[in-house]
């Protein structure tokens, strides 16, 4: 498992802002190691974040995304309290889900 | 970062009073009225360093949570809400591991495998990031934090770099303790010159200023220094004709003449006696004052080749004349004495004078 994902969220004027800040290697698979060998590929593919059960963004992602990608986005509706989860699963089937309530 | 230095804070201020008493004793002399004594509040204002014993920390505290909320009104717009901004400074947080909490040091350091260097990574103790945020944020408003939000914002850095749980109340207590999860602690080096005062050995802190440099000029057996130059071969030097011809008219480079036919050059013809003479007046600054036909501060050449005409001994006075300097013979302005000019040099002078001071 791998670690949390950072995440705020917060509500104004009926427009959430949301910061993520997730922990990953996204290893692109091109790369080598000292020894020359390559090392495996290893990246998120697909991302999701949910407003209250109700999905609200879901992106694809590559191997064009750095280590540790921090993503931000605004969505209409949430208040304050309200439940937002982040999930993603990479290449390797390796999945994590976060949850913060909105402020 | 005054790592492992000993004067205490108590010194610092027994020194700063000590300066008050010299000032005082001052005001009797030479700065009478001048200025007044600081108060010891106004010490105590300015004495904001924090050492990495935590000497100078004042007592409050700060909680994660009040961390969060004072970097988002802040600190967010310029280091990102996670301290990962790298659009106007480097990253703040990053690059470190539970091990490296373990170890005390940042093992990406040595792998070089993070992408940037953050602060986190770096700083050895966590005085730095108090005296830090204390003394100089935010950068438009420095020292405009109070006591409590600075603490705060430290325990939001640190829990951001997951040194500290997200419930965690920072104080002046239990600062010590975060110190001693600091994933950098072990990692500052004070074995090099850019400490000052004596060597660890001797109670201070680094190696007495040596330099890291082990330079040493070499005095015997030298190589011989390489002079690189750019030069064309003989047989392709006429490829494009005699080079000398292929400049164009201005600019310092000249090209070589490949005509081969250079001629060689002309020594210039040597100088007349009285040219040399001329020149060497010249030179050495008689013109200045002298005229060879006309008084200009002191006698013309004529004048004086007038005065001392038909004596016998007038080249012999002139010279000892003209090296130690003179003052009357030509009215009250004295010529300075001309001790730089050689003896040889004086008598050629002197004989040229008296021969007319031809310039040819």
């Amino acid at each position: 498992m791998a670690d949390p994902m950072k995440i705020r969220a917060s509500a104004k004027d009926g427009i959430t802002e949301v910061k993520v800040l997730m922990s990953h290697e996204m290893e692109t698979g091109q790369r080598k190691d000292s020894s020359g060998n390559l090392v495996p590929a290893h990246f998120i593919t697909e991302l999701s974040a949910e407003h209250n059960g109700k999905q609200v963004l879901a992106a694809q992602f590559g191997t064009a995304v750095s280590k540790n990608p921090y993503l931000a986005f605004k969505f209409k509706g949430g208040a304050k309290g309200d439940k937002l989860a982040v999930s993603w699963v990479d290449n390797k089937g390796d999945k994590r889900t976060d949850e913060v309530q909105i402020n | 970062m005054f790592r492992f230095s000993k004067p205490s804070l108590g010194g610092a201020i027994a020194l700063a009073l000590a300066t008050l008493t010299a000032n005082s004793a001052l005001a009797d002399g030479k700065y009478a009225g001048i200025g007044r004594s600081a108060t010891r509040a106004e010490i105590h204002a300015w004495d904001i360093d924090v050492r990495p014993d935590f000497k100078g920390l004042r007592p409050g505290s700060g909680s994660v949570d009040q961390g969060q909320e004072v970097w988002e009104a802040k600190c967010a717009s310029c280091h990102g809400s996670f301290g990962e901004s790298n659009e106007v400074h480097t990253p703040l947080i990053g690059g470190t591991t539970k091990d490296d909490i373990k170890t005390g040091h940042v093992l990406s350091l040595v792998k070089g495998d993070a992408p940037q260097r953050s602060a986190i990574m770096k700083v050895a103790t966590v005085s730095t990031l108090f005296d830090y945020i204390n003394r100089a944020m935010p950068l438009t408003a420095p020292k405009s934090l109070s006591n409590d939000e600075v603490y705060a914002l430290v325990a939001y850095l640190l829990n951001l770099a997951e040194i500290v749980p997200g419930d965690f109340v920072l104080t002046d207590k239990n600062i010590a303790e975060a110190q001693a999860r600091m994933p950098n602690r072990n990692g500052m080096n004070t074995d090099h010159g850019m400490w000052p005062g004596a060597t660890a050995a001797k109670g201070g802190i680094g190696n007495g200023g040596k330099p890291d440099v082990k330079n040493t000029a070499c005095m015997s057996n030298c190589k011989t220094e390489v002079k690189v130059a750019s030069l064309l071969p003989v047989y392709a030097e006429t490829a494009h004709g005699n080079l000398a011809e292929q400049n164009r008219p201005v600019g310092p480079v000249r090209g070589k003449d490949t005509s081969g036919k250079a001629a060689t050059p002309v020594a210039p013809a040597p100088l007349s006696e009285n040219a040399t003479a001329s020149k060497l007046a010249s030179d050495s600054g008689c013109m200045a004052c002298h005229g060879v036909a006309s008084k200009i501060v002191g006698p013309g050449y004529n004048e004086v080749a007038a005065k001392y005409k038909g004596q016998a001994d007038a080249e012999t006075k002139l010279v000892a004349k003209v090296k130690a300097g003179g003052q009357g013979a030509w009215g009250a302005i004295p010529m300075p004495p001309q001790g730089q000019l050689k003896d040889a040099d004086i008598r050629s002078l002197v004989k040229w004078i008296m021969s007319g001071a031809k310039a040819q």
